[in-house]
């Protein structure tokens, strides 16, 4: 029996009737077609799978044409979807689309399988973007990478002008993490994973958008969001960039929360208490009143990252970062113009020092995987936080497994 | 690398596509486009979709059969693809089975039968098919957009402004059933259609906002090197649409072959034929008395329906007893949307007409009788129009 229930032969019910196709032709004829704008799959080879996640999954591959170019392809999951071609992912494609930038990951096209009766007529998609060496969560757990303080200053900086950019193309990544920054062996930092991206528009005449406040991988969310706002906007990942930013310093995430209240507590412990004088109009916010917030806390941004992030402008655009307040977190331009990027040492060129490291992290990543080798990561920071030693190994243990999905 | 479209055809190409080298000659596929066209606008606004998802439906469509033909691809299931897919990338999604569902409410059994027996599968499976086809260029501008933020920046009577851009947002949402989209970018379009509503409801551009002594015209500020010779070439094609003869809506398919086109004492006659070729449109609108020209924008009103009467052929039309409370102060251009999609219709207090006008003789969109349960002559504007302030 043919699988042929979507192409319908009730299409040329009369012999000779206009619709000239019957079923057969119909499947021939959308096997054969070449689409000029959409090429095959085929066109690339397979190198290696260098990721997996709810997503799908992505792989590294080189054009056969032109094998040294390398890419990154993404495979739309379309199984068990009722709706057709997903609405995240033509989110995605529509976002990626607009957004050209050095900062912003590049998609390339978008390639097809052939519609085959082994697929039942269904093509599989795939995004294919320029392929990126690192990811900075990986270059982060790699103890022998060592960052200058004028190449934090770098990271940071594009990190800022890729958000910069895509603020100002009306657009949210909602999903700023250490794994999703990536970083070419060019030392070129991309901003990758729009799959959470959507646009945002400036509430007017009292509108009020509605979105969802279910967004951000929990280490790197906002205080706003875990209070319930459903009308945020650019500063939800500003406050990832200031978790990356300390990061860089940290080399693990700074607040690693098993559950929300737990990481609305570590977030007080580090920022001071959530409170109406801090924050005007919190009090109005979903969960404010139906979560336990910790009172009392002072804010200590500046004294628990001192240890680490030695510079006093880093410790202070980080602390104009990591403010509860969206309204009063600094802003993408605001924090391009800190005198920590227009102070000695100046920003400086990440290539120098990849070029030390030649095994992409990617590959770093799935090798130590497989070989279920823990890597040694500096813990000290995540200690600050738990006291209990299971805590710390089942953040880890997480953070790990976590490395490479979306 | 894969060719990178481009989207605008001349008008040589566009006589050459699949369906024509697949025997369908060019008025018919015209009418195809049409049927389509008004088809997604039908389905749309019965499900309250806004109109930036329906005109992006649209210009799916019309690309789509740039590069297949209506032969192979039956075109009220692409119709229904188009709307499927403009839904989820306009940010108003709606499922697959209740488009099906509203788009059956006005196909004939006959027609609805090319969805064949799994119709939400046929939608499924085109959708892929059809991304391919328009390389995933999902997003599209339209005319709307641009319509409101060149109003924006005219100077001139407050009233006939409104009643301009009422117009001219009329001509647009009509202007989707011609092969405009698939020739001009949606700023051109936008300024040939405000000329031709300007025209018509004797708006006069007395200034503009960012005026320069460079500027001749006021759409100078916007789009380069336009010509008259082109603005009225593309309202010519737009008001081609209210001389056609009235058909059948949505006639049986297989199709027949086309109807013969009978050329009434037509506006659009009377611009053909004008002496003054320079400026045609000009002169029928300064010239001739045409006593329907003045009908354009405003809503259909109980006022009205003598005049609309006289035409034997709308007798069936439904003439909306309810007519719109007066005009806002203009105001309204302030809230405009500040971008092209996924945002509140633009603010107007009344819409353009939605009753089926008259049809030759007049500059009237020739829209098809009122299915049943359609939008058509209630007293709530089908979603395409700008709606509440």
């Amino acid at each position: 029996m043919m699988p042929n229930s979507s192409i319908s032969s009730m299409i040329n019910p009369v012999p000779g009737g206009f619709y000239k196709m019957n079923t057969k032709e119909k499947e021939k004829y959308i096997e054969e077609f070449d689409f000029p704008f959409c090429d095959e799959a085929s066109k690339y080879e397979k190198i290696t799978k260098i990721g997996q996640g709810t997503f799908g999954e992505v792989f590294k591959a080189k054009d056969r044409k032109n094998p040294a170019k390398i890419v990154a392809m993404k495979k739309v999951l379309m199984d068990n979807e009722k709706e057709g071609f997903p609405i995240t992912a033509l989110r995605e494609i529509k976002i990626l689309q607009l957004l050209k930038h050095e900062n912003v990951v590049n998609l390339i096209e978008i390639c097809r399988t052939r519609a085959t009766l082994d697929n039942k007529y269904r093509s599989t998609f795939y995004l294919v973007f320029d392929f990126c060496e690192h990811d900075l969560a990986g270059l982060l757990s790699n103890v022998n990478v060592k960052f200058s303080l004028g190449e934090i200053k770098r990271v940071i900086q594009q990190l800022l002008n890729g958000l910069y950019y895509i603020h100002s193309n009306k657009i949210l990544h909602r999903d700023m993490k250490a794994a999703n920054v990536l970083i070419t062996k060019n030392g070129i930092l991309k901003l990758a994973d729009f799959g959470l991206a959507r646009a945002f528009s400036q509430c007017k005449n009292g509108q009020v958008n509605r979105y969802t406040n279910r967004v951000v991988t929990l280490w790197y969310r906002p205080p706003e969001l875990l209070l319930g706002d459903r009308n945020y906007g650019p500063p939800v990942d500003l406050w990832g960039a200031g978790c990356i930013m300390a990061e860089m310093w940290t080399r693990s995430p700074i607040m690693q929360g098993n559950t929300e209240p737990q990481q609305l507590a570590l977030i007080s412990q580090l920022c001071g208490s959530i409170t109406p004088e801090t924050w005007p109009g919190v009090e109005s916010l979903e969960l404010y009143n139906k979560i336990e917030l910790a009172r009392g806390q002072k804010r200590k941004v500046k004294d628990r990252l001192k240890p680490y992030v030695k510079n006093p402008y880093a410790c202070d655009l980080l602390d104009k970062l990591l403010v509860l307040d969206p309204q009063k977190r600094c802003d993408a331009d605001a924090a391009l113009n800190h005198d920590f990027f227009w102070s000695e040492p100046m920003p400086c060129d990440l290539s120098k020092m990849l070029a030390q490291h030649t095994q992409s992290m990617f590959e770093f990543t799935m090798q130590s995987r497989r070989q279920g080798v823990l890597r040694q990561v500096n813990t000290p920071w995540i200690a600050y936080f738990f006291n209990r030693k299971t805590a710390v190994h089942e953040g880890l243990t997480f953070y790990r497994l976590d490395l490479r999905s979306d | 690398m894969a060719v990178t479209p481009c989207w605008y055809f001349d008008k040589k190409e566009l006589r050459i596509t699949p369906s024509s080298l697949d025997g369908i000659d060019y008025d018919t596929e015209l009418r195809y486009r049409k049927d389509g066209a008004r088809f997604i606008q039908d389905t749309g606004t019965k499900m309250d979709l806004g109109y930036n998802t329906m005109a992006t439906g649209v210009v799916y469509f019309h690309r789509f059969y740039m590069f297949h033909s209506f032969r192979n691809f039956p075109r009220y299931v692409t119709a229904s693809c188009c709307l499927f897919l403009a839904g989820k990338v306009e940010e108003t999604p709606k499922k697959c089975k209740d488009i099906i569902k509203a788009a059956k409410g006005f196909l004939t059994d006959a027609k609805f039968a090319t969805f064949g027996d799994d119709p939400k599968e046929e939608v499924m499976t085109l959708e892929r098919i059809l991304l391919q086809t328009i390389k995933f260029d999902l997003q599209v501008e339209h005319p709307y957009y641009f319509l409101l933020k060149y109003a924006k920046c005219l100077k001139g009577d407050k009233q006939k402004l409104q009643k301009m851009v009422q117009m001219a947002w009329t001509f647009v949402n009509d202007s989707l059933c011609t092969t405009l989209c698939l020739q001009w970018e949606p700023e051109v379009i936008a300024v040939a259609l405000m000329y031709l509503a300007g025209k018509l409801s004797k708006f006069e551009v007395m200034d503009w906002t960012g005026r320069t002594p460079k500027h001749l015209r006021w759409w100078d500020m916007f789009i380069e090197d336009v010509t008259m010779d082109l603005l009225e070439d593309i309202c010519h094609q737009v008001l081609d649409l209210y001389s056609q003869p009235q058909t059948n809506p949505m006639p049986d398919s297989p199709p027949l072959p086309p109807a013969p086109q009978i050329q009434h004492a037509s506006v659009r006659a009377a611009i053909t034929h004008s002496e003054n070729t320079r400026s045609p449109i000009a002169t029928i609108v300064q010239g001739a008395p045409i006593p329907t020209v003045s009908m354009i924008g405003k809503t259909v009103g109980k006022n009205d329906s003598k005049l609309v009467s006289t035409n034997g052929e709308l007798s069936k039309m439904i003439v909306d007893p309810l007519k719109p409370p007066p005009l806002e102060p203009p105001s309204m251009f302030v809230h405009a949307p500040p971008h092209h999609h996924s945002y509140p219709p633009p603010s107007f207090s009344q819409p353009p007409p939605s009753g089926p006008p008259p049809t030759t003789g007049t500059l009237y969109p020739v829209y098809p009788p009122p299915p049943q349960g359609a939008p058509y002559g209630s007293s709530r504007p089908p979603s395409y129009y700008p709606s509440n302030i």
